[in-house]
């Protein structure tokens, strides 16, 4: 099925019907993302349905030991995409037979999308799981795949049968200001207004970032800020300063009244920052 | 070795050649940057005058280098940096015509602030005044601010001069702090400034400020709310006024802060070292007056459309 359309939705918000769709750029992406979907699928004690293409997955989301009724662990291997969706419909319908209240499934179609021949029965299968879900009241679906591994036409076609695209959770959200994390390139999309009655959010979401990545540049998309105070420069540059010898803090997609607000103050003041893609002066949205 | 800060009085044009043109020679010679920023109808003259130096010398227009205060100080500080570890050897021409009482204040305390923000540094700077058609009262500050003054072939220390801090203080004095009784109002009640972002905005946007110059004034004054609730004492509040071109924002709470009179014109080193912020606004706006009073702690803000 080709949609035309589609909504990014954080993954806390997907609910039942949603047939979503996630292209990771790499591990930390796939425990963020879907780590939250299974998270908060085991904390509602919904089902849980988590297929693998390798025998003993690492689970991400997963706290302690879930008893077998609350997650189900299938094993894919290299059986096609057919008998999958037959696993994937029986655990379904045993879920909604044992009552439970919501269904969350989460598949990695990599290996499948890798092969043309495969991938072609893959697409069949996969309109068919669209077929299962849209009219369900409790369930709902991530298809993943690891975007370095399947050949870009591949991703492309996946993509465009799906309305929906799961994307990470905030960090933080209230009505000023947005942090969401990004993972290619690695940082933080920044929207709203950042000031000082918001620095310590940004302090503990750089935070995150930088603890968990290697040295390479960090980036921010600031494509829909649209206020930043000289507080939060400060705080960048001093981030960047601890940073001696690693890679800088990268500007992306600067808004042309910040980029002039700096031109102004000097971008001498504030090393270690750097300016990254162009400056927009419309809000693009991401893929 | 320390800042050269010279004075040139001069009355004809062929003066005005003579002492600037040795000036620049010497520069060259003894291998320094030779930089001449000189007003409009002085820049030809001084290229063909300097025309066997062409390549060793940067010439710069000051209608276009000094167009406010401390953003010039800032291209000055940028340049000694630029050249570094080269002294700089330049001819600081300002220019004095078609400003009002304001702003030739602000150029005059201008020329004292060089003494202290380049006192680090190795430059020399010679700076020519016309007196043939600057104004009185331009000339007669000249001594103050200069510590040596250069006059035909005397050059003497002035007697005059005042400590950049003192001269500062001193201009500011005569200073009025009223306010127009149909001043808009906005009390800042929490930390989250959101609503006077909103306030200045708005005002500024009415008044035709371009989105840029918007965004520069709503930041400064961001920052000057920020520092009264961080440092400050409730009850605090915005007004929002306009005069003529300008668009006038002004800060105020309740507590007691002396400002320096040379508060945020010292350049920070980076965004890292104290004063930063205030710097910063000083940048922002086209002119910044802090005052400490009896009654609390004042910052206003000025932009001309």
């Amino acid at each position: 099925m080709e949609a035309f359309w589609s909504v990014r939705r954080p993954v806390g918000a997907l609910h039942a019907g949603d047939h979503a769709w996630l292209a990771c750029s790499g591990a930390e992406e796939h425990e963020h993302v879907v780590g939250a979907f299974v998270r908060d699928g085991l904390l509602a004690r919904e089902k849980v349905v988590y297929v693998a293409a390798e025998p003993d997955p690492q689970i991400p989301g997963v706290v302690g030991t879930p008893s077998p009724e609350l997650l189900t662990v299938v094993h894919a291997g290299h059986t096609g995409a057919r008998p999958v969706l037959d696993a994937v419909t029986a655990e379904v319908e045993a879920a909604e037979r044992a009552g439970f209240a919501g269904v969350r499934v989460t598949l990695d179609l990599t290996c499948a999308a890798r092969d043309p021949e495969a991938t072609r029965e893959l697409m069949e299968c996969d309109a068919a799981l669209d077929r299962l879900v849209r009219p369900s009241t409790a369930l709902s679906v991530i298809c993943r795949v690891d975007r370095r591994r399947v050949p870009p036409d591949a991703v492309d076609l996946l993509r465009a049968a799906h309305t929906v695209h799961a994307a990470p959770d905030p960090d933080f959200e209230d009505a000023v200001l947005r942090i969401v994390r990004t993972f290619d390139p690695r940082g933080l999309e920044l929207s709203g207004e950042l000031d000082a009655s918001r620095h310590t959010v940004l302090d503990q979401a750089l935070a995150t970032v930088l603890a968990h990545g290697d040295d390479g540049p960090v980036h921010l998309d600031l494509a829909e800020l649209r206020f930043i105070d000289l507080g939060a420069l400060n705080m960048l540059a001093e981030v960047a300063s601890r940073r001696v010898g690693r890679a800088p803090l990268v500007l992306d997609r600067m808004p042309s009244q910040l980029h002039e607000v700096i031109a102004t103050v000097g971008w001498n003041m504030l090393p270690g920052l750097k300016v990254g893609c162009a400056a927009v002066l419309a809000p693009v949205p991401r893929p | 070795m320390g800042l050269t800060h010279r004075a040139l009085l001069y009355d004809e044009r062929s003066d005005f050649l003579a002492a600037t043109g040795a000036f620049l020679r010497q520069a060259v010679e003894v291998g320094g940057a030779a930089v001449a920023v000189v007003r409009p109808d002085n820049l030809g003259p001084l290229r063909e005058e300097m025309a066997g130096y062409r390549d060793a010398i940067e010439f710069y227009d000051s209608a276009e280098f000094y167009r406010h205060p401390v953003r010039t100080l800032k291209a000055y500080l940028e340049l000694v940096d630029r050249v570094s570890p080269l002294r700089v050897h330049a001819v600081a021409e300002p220019v004095w015509d078609g400003h009002d009482a304001r702003q030739r204040l602000e150029w005059q305390r201008y020329e004292s602030l060089i003494n202290v923000v380049f006192a680090g540094s190795d430059a020399s700077s010679l700076c020519p005044y016309d007196r043939s058609t600057l104004p009185g009262d331009v000339l007669d500050q000249v001594r103050l601010t200069h510590p040596v003054v250069v006059d035909g072939a005397d050059e003497s220390t002035s007697d005059a001069y005042l400590d950049p801090a003192c001269y500062s203080a001193a201009r500011d004095r005569n200073r009025r702090h009223d306010r127009p009784a149909d001043a808009e109002y906005l009390p800042i009640e929490s930390a989250d400034l959101q609503p006077l972002r909103l306030f200045v905005a708005t005002r500024a946007n009415a008044h035709e400020l371009t989105p840029a110059a918007a965004q520069n004034l709503v930041t400064a004054a961001n920052e000057v709310a920020a520092n009264a609730l961080a440092h400050g004492a409730p009850p605090m509040g915005a007004w929002v006024w306009t005069s003529g071109d300008e668009i006038v924002c002004e800060i105020g709470d309740h507590g007691h802060w002396r400002p320096h009179p040379l508060t945020g014109f010292v350049p920070p080193k980076s965004a890292l070292d104290t004063g930063f912020g205030l710097w910063s606004v000083r940048l922002l706006v086209d002119l910044v007056e802090l005052r400490g009073g009896w009654d609390g702690t004042f910052v206003r803000l000025r932009v001309r459309r």
